[in-house]
């Protein structure tokens, strides 16, 4: 096709990306509101049915980057939270096309379903014709728009560990209106709680800053601890959290996605008893 | 009910659920040119030169010295330019355009056509402006004495912001110049305005110039004195094009940011109270009309008569300005000024019954205006106010009552509720005497000789449904079948003037016209014979004169009237707020089709949600709108309110057709009111501007001043 | 390698050659001139130029050709001559649903979008469905319940 590339096969996909300067087009929502060269190709994915897996094994939640946000809320193996962030993005027209995979590679800080991937660590596998290299999410930023790939790399899958997916959680989401919106500020949180003991915490901010924010080191604080103990410990998390989140100005003020976070995050912390 | 408001299918129902009827922009593109606007980079400069790239055979440029006529596009003043000469005056203002075969390469040309400017300082702030486009008073009792009788004075100001209209299709024109005469189509709610736009600009006389009525995919007042502009640039371009007709269709941003909104507004009240009674109103209103005067006169006049409510205040003294800045220029949208105002006087009643510590509603209701009183200009309520009925319905519906008391108590959960409740009036039709003076409606009916009947009138179907509702009066007066009557888009070649649609006037003034030429055809129907008959304008006899130096006399011949109750539910962890229901009731007297009223009804009360809420747009330090899209000027979707009831009343106005008042303006009117009031008791903080944002409502949650955080 | 992109459109195979960037709702419009496709902001915030693209609704603003290759478009010019689209025709004539009517080519395939997924949907699953959908006039309730309706009386169509 003109301007197009359109393969059935990874192997064709991958080595099309080797010699081509061709852009990946996996739901297109977001590479057709920007304007393009009229010289641009598209490497049209869609036929790549490798791309478009659900499934779980022992270990992993894993979906193809090609699986659009509706293919995604009818499967059965789709873990609840990433379900919630996906049911409030955008409208239906949208979910029909708009990808996981996009979402990721699109590197905002708004994507929800990234903030998702974010906060349950979930690995994601790259391919090129050379090989392959699994890498975890947060490894993938380098910051607003920019993501940690090389020429003829292709995000194919997404590995979510099943004993992060499960967990107990928070998913929030502060949009302009409640269809139709891009996130203003958003937060996942994951625990496990399990006879008064802190296994595991994990907590991502979307919307507020260059990246989607995660830090593991703080969550750390609490994990391993009893609630009485994460009690004791909540005002230096809280603090430190507090120093690390430093939201810009967009559509709202750094100040409101500042306090929106530490509201959100004191939630999380009091529906976990702390 | 009277039997006229039965629904019937809308006379233009099938062409459009099936996609089949077209739209200005839906004609195919074969032989057309098309037209893009060069514009202003800066909101006040003097342009020292435009050039263009070189360009190809078939493109070419089109400003100000392509004028044949006057360079002037008529509205209310003659202060617009079609295209600027020598300086423009808002960011965006259009200066050229680019014409040529192909759409793509004549946008691309039209990027690469180089303005150079000096820059000028620009004004951009209402309190900084020198220039007072229109400044009016009037004044009714003893001012003075009222306020040193006052046991209490209240002062507050109230704000607010920009409404973008966003009509579903952009505008859109097409003018074609063929042997001295010019044909414009276009996306319009006024024909024979954009009529004497083109003759004036063209320099033709006006049975040279013909006008018609496409498609229109919504106007909400947008497209009421706009395309008059576009129109202009339009025909201009088409002169040019000798023969080819020449096509604009915006796109949504250049719509967004370039066309006309809502006037933004600063009031201030200062009431004086004596024995639990306002006694008297001393009211400012400022309105920011942008770089031209365009409708803001009209605008005004309608905001400053509405500026004390529904409520009987004896002493009332109102001043009102409208002031030049270098911005777009801001004119009508459903409500024409009145939205500003009824959401200043309804906060400041509720704030002085807040802190006279009285039931707001009660406060309310001891003040309402009831039939025979005065009113601000001192004309007269002729006929019954039904607001009394209204308020118990939709207590009633509502809940309001117990849930007002249940939320009074400062909540403590994630989740705080309120419910607030407006009252308001929409007067019907155009303010003053502008019926008698300046429209003199006329309308004909057009009977063939096998006796079919064609209505023909110059008001244009938007959604609002004018069609079917002109249609059903003339099929019930000549008892023949409604899907019989036939109705076309309006065209300045076949229909005499009746006026523009506005003012919620087309079914009331005009529609009444159709009854009364339905009559007398019938009176004079001849079997066989092809027959066409006319009708005018007459003024109601019982009208006090309106006289627009002191602002005296009967603004309107009669009001409809509106009731509304809204109920929010605000999560205190974030500012953001659901509305959980809208409980309405309007009186627009009998509605001639009922699906079409409560339509009109249930549109509006959503549009006055919106402005009052999600609806945000302003200019940044170079004057520049920056929420020209629809990502970030957000409108509401099917999810964001999903209760919304609407209930009519229905208070017959005998010069009406059936009883029919104005409809059209009416619901968006009062809403911001109540829907502030909703959130004034969910936070437990006075509010005194829209839009009210998450972030603002977040800040009076932890207890600062919601306008520290707007300046912030 | 073939410049064609081949897919079907209103039930007719169709061969397009142009670029594969380009979008399909300006393809439609243009090359196809099925103007029952509205563009009312080509961002995707509308839904007015909404379509089937193999049975799911996307807004046609949002796709490239490319991706269309070997599709199946529905378009409201295909769609007004189905079974389905008279009962949901004549449930938005019931509740007079059809204001200005730019939205509603897109609204009547957000529609069967719903009712093939859920023929009997409740209020709240419509307005998701629609949510996309961007009406300025009607304030939504009456295309809610021509949906309704028409839900009630296509027994056995969805």
């Amino acid at each position: 096709m003109v301007n197009g590339y359109a393969p059935s096969g990874m192997r064709e996909a991958l080595d099309i990306l080797s010699k081509t300067s061709a852009i990946p087009y996996a739901g297109g929502t977001d590479l057709m509101i920007q304007e393009v060269p009229a010289d641009t190709n598209y490497l049209f994915l869609h036929r790549i049915r490798d791309l478009k897996c659900i499934t779980v094994d022992a270990e992993y939640f894993i979906c193809g980057a090609c699986c659009t946000y509706t293919e995604l809320l009818n499967s059965r193996h789709t873990p609840d939270l990433l379900k919630e962030a996906i049911a409030r993005i955008a409208a239906p027209a949208i979910r029909n096309t708009a990808t996981i995979g996009g979402n990721v590679a699109n590197a905002s800080p708004k994507a929800d379903a990234a903030l998702i991937l974010m906060v349950t660590d979930t690995l994601v596998r790259i391919q090129s014709k050379n090989g392959v290299r699994i890498v975890p999410i947060s490894d993938l930023y380098l910051g607003r728009g920019q993501i940690d790939l090389l020429p003829g790399e292709l995000i194919t899958e997404f590995w979510m560990p099943n004993n992060r997916a499960h967990l107990p959680h928070s998913y929030e989401k502060v949009g302009g209106r409640k269809a139709l919106a891009i996130s203003r500020v958003s937060f996942a949180g994951i625990s496990d709680v399990s006879d008064g003991q802190i296994t595991h915490f994990a907590t991502a901010f979307g919307a507020v800053s260059d990246v989607i924010i995660r830090r593991p080191e703080l969550d750390a604080l609490l994990i391993g601890k009893s609630i009485e103990e994460a009690k004791v410990a909540k005002e230096e998390y809280l603090a430190k959290m507090d120093e690390t989140l430093v939201p810009i100005q967009g559509r709202v003020s750094a100040a409101y996605r500042k306090a929106v976070c530490m509201n959100f995050l004191e939630d999380f912390l009091a529906k976990n008893g702390i | 009910m009277h039997k006229i408001s039965n629904s019937v299918t809308k006379k233009d129902h099938d062409e459009k659920v099936s996609g089949s009827v077209k739209y200005v922009g839906d004609y195919p593109q074969i032989g057309m040119l098309h037209g893009k606007l060069i514009r202003s980079s800066y909101a006040h400069a003097r342009i020292l030169g435009v050039q263009t790239p070189e360009l190809p055979e078939g493109y070419f440029l089109v400003d100000h010295r392509d004028i044949a006529g006057e360079n002037i596009v008529h509205v209310v003043q003659d202060d617009s330019p079609a295209y600027a000469d020598g300086e423009v005056h808002y960011r965006g203002e259009p200066i050229a355009m680019l014409v040529g075969p192909n759409e793509e390469e004549t946008t691309r040309y039209a990027r690469l056509t180089e303005v150079t400017y000096e820059v000028l300082p620009a004004i951009l702030d209402v309190e900084e402006s020198e220039t007072v486009f229109f400044d009016y008073h009037y004044e009714r009792g003893e001012m003075e004495q009222a306020f040193s009788d006052a046991d209490q004075i209240f002062e507050e100001v109230f704000y607010t912001g920009y409404q973008e209209q966003v009509y579903l299709e952009t505008q859109g024109m097409i003018a074609e110049y063929k042997e001295g005469h010019v044909t414009v189509r276009g996306s319009l709610q006024c024909p024979y305005y954009v009529h004497g736009a083109v003759a004036k600009v063209l320099g033709l006389t006006p049975d040279k110039v013909r006008i018609v009525q496409e498609t229109t995919g919504g106007g909400f007042g947008g497209k009421e004195a706009f395309p008059s502009f576009l129109a202009a640039q339009t025909a201009v371009a088409a002169v040019k094009a000798q023969g080819k007709p020449v096509r604009v269709v915006f796109d949504r941003r250049e719509d967004m940011e370039f066309t006309s909104k809502r006037h933004p507004s600063k009031s201030t009240y200062k009431v004086a109270v004596k024995d639990g009674k306002v006694t008297a109103m001393d009211i400012d209103v400022i309105f920011n009309a942008g770089a031209f005067t365009t409708l803001s006169p009209v605008v005004l006049q309608r905001g400053i008569i509405a500026a004390p409510g529904v409520y009987n205040v004896p002493n009332v003294n109102v001043r009102g300005r409208a002031v030049r800045t270098h911005t777009v220029p801001t004119g009508a949208y459903r409500g024409f000024g009145a939205p500003q105002t009824f959401f200043a006087v309804e906060r400041m009643m509720d704030h002085i019954a807040k802190a006279l510590d009285v039931d707001t509603l009660t406060f309310k209701r001891a003040h309402l205006v009831k039939q025979g009183d005065q009113t601000s200009t001192s004309g007269i309520y002729h006929y019954p106010v039904p607001l009394p009925a209204m308020i118990d319905d939709v207590l009633d519906r509502s809940g309001y009552l117990k849930k007002r008391k249940n939320y009074e108590k400062a909540g403590i959960e994630r989740d705080r509720h309120g419910i607030g409740l407006s009252l308001w009036f929409h007067g019907a039709g155009f303010t003053g005497s502008g019926e008698r003076d300046f429209i003199k409606a006329k309308v004909a009916l057009q009977k063939t000789a096998d006796g079919k009947v064609e209505i023909l009138a110059s008001n244009s179907d938007i959604g609002q449904g004018i069609k079917t509702t002109f249609a059903k009066i003339v099929a019930s007066e000549l008892s023949i079948p409604y899907e019989e009557i036939r109705i076309s888009n309006p065209d300045t070649s076949r229909v005499p003037d009746s006026g523009p649609t506005v003012a919620s006037r087309s079914l009331m003034i005009v529609g009444e016209l159709l009854r009364r030429a339905a009559i007398h055809l019938r009176s004079e129907w001849r079997e066989g014979e092809a027959q066409r008959v006319e009708e005018h304008f007459v003024e109601p006899e019982f009208m006090i004169p309106f006289r627009l130096d002191d602002f005296h006399g009967d603004a309107y011949p009669t009001y409809a009237w509106g009731v509304a109750a809204v109920e929010v539910k605000v999560d205190a962890l974030t500012g953001v707020n659901e509305v959980v229901g809208c409980w309405s009731a309007f009186d627009v007297g009998t509605p001639i089709d009922l699906n079409v009223v409560v339509g009109q009804m249930e549109g509006g009360v959503l549009q006055g949600l919106g402005y009052a809420s999600m609806e945000q747009m302003n200019y940044d330090k170079d004057g520049r709108i920056r929420n020209n899209s629809l990502s970030d000027y957000l409108i509401p979707t099917a999810m964001d309110v999903s209760h919304l009831d609407v209930q009519m009343h229905i208070e017959e106005y005998p010069y009406g057709p059936y009883g029919a008042k104005g409809a059209g303006e009416l619901p968006l009117v009062g809403i911001p009111a109540a829907y502030v009031a909703a959130m004034e008791q969910a936070v437990s903080f006075p509010f005194s501007h829209i839009p009210l944002t998450a972030e603002e409502t977040l800040v009076a949650l932890s207890g600062q001043s919601a306008r520290e955080a707007q300046k912030t | 390698m073939k410049n064609e992109i081949r897919f079907f459109l209103n039930e007719k195979e169709v061969v397009y050659t142009g670029s594969a960037t380009a979008r399909l709702l300006d393809v439609l419009r243009n090359e196809f001139e099925l103007t029952g496709v509205k563009c009312g902001c080509k961002e995707g915030e509308c839904g007015a130029c909404c379509v089937l693209l193999n049975d799911q609704l996307v807004n046609s603003c949002m796709v490239a050709m490319g991706f269309v290759d070997g599709g199946i478009v529905v378009t409201i010019e295909g769609y007004r001559k189905t079974n389905q689209f008279r009962v949901l025709d004549k449930a938005f004539a019931t509740t007079a649903a059809v204001q200005c009517g730019y939205c509603i080519p897109g609204m009547i395939l957000a529609a069967e979008s719903i009712l093939s997924r859920n023929p009997h949907p409740t209020a709240e699953t419509i307005r998701e469905g629609i949510s996309g959908n961007l009406c300025r006039c009607t304030g939504y309730n009456a295309i809610v319940k021509a949906i309704e309706i028409a839900a009630n009386e296509g027994e056995g169509l969805w």
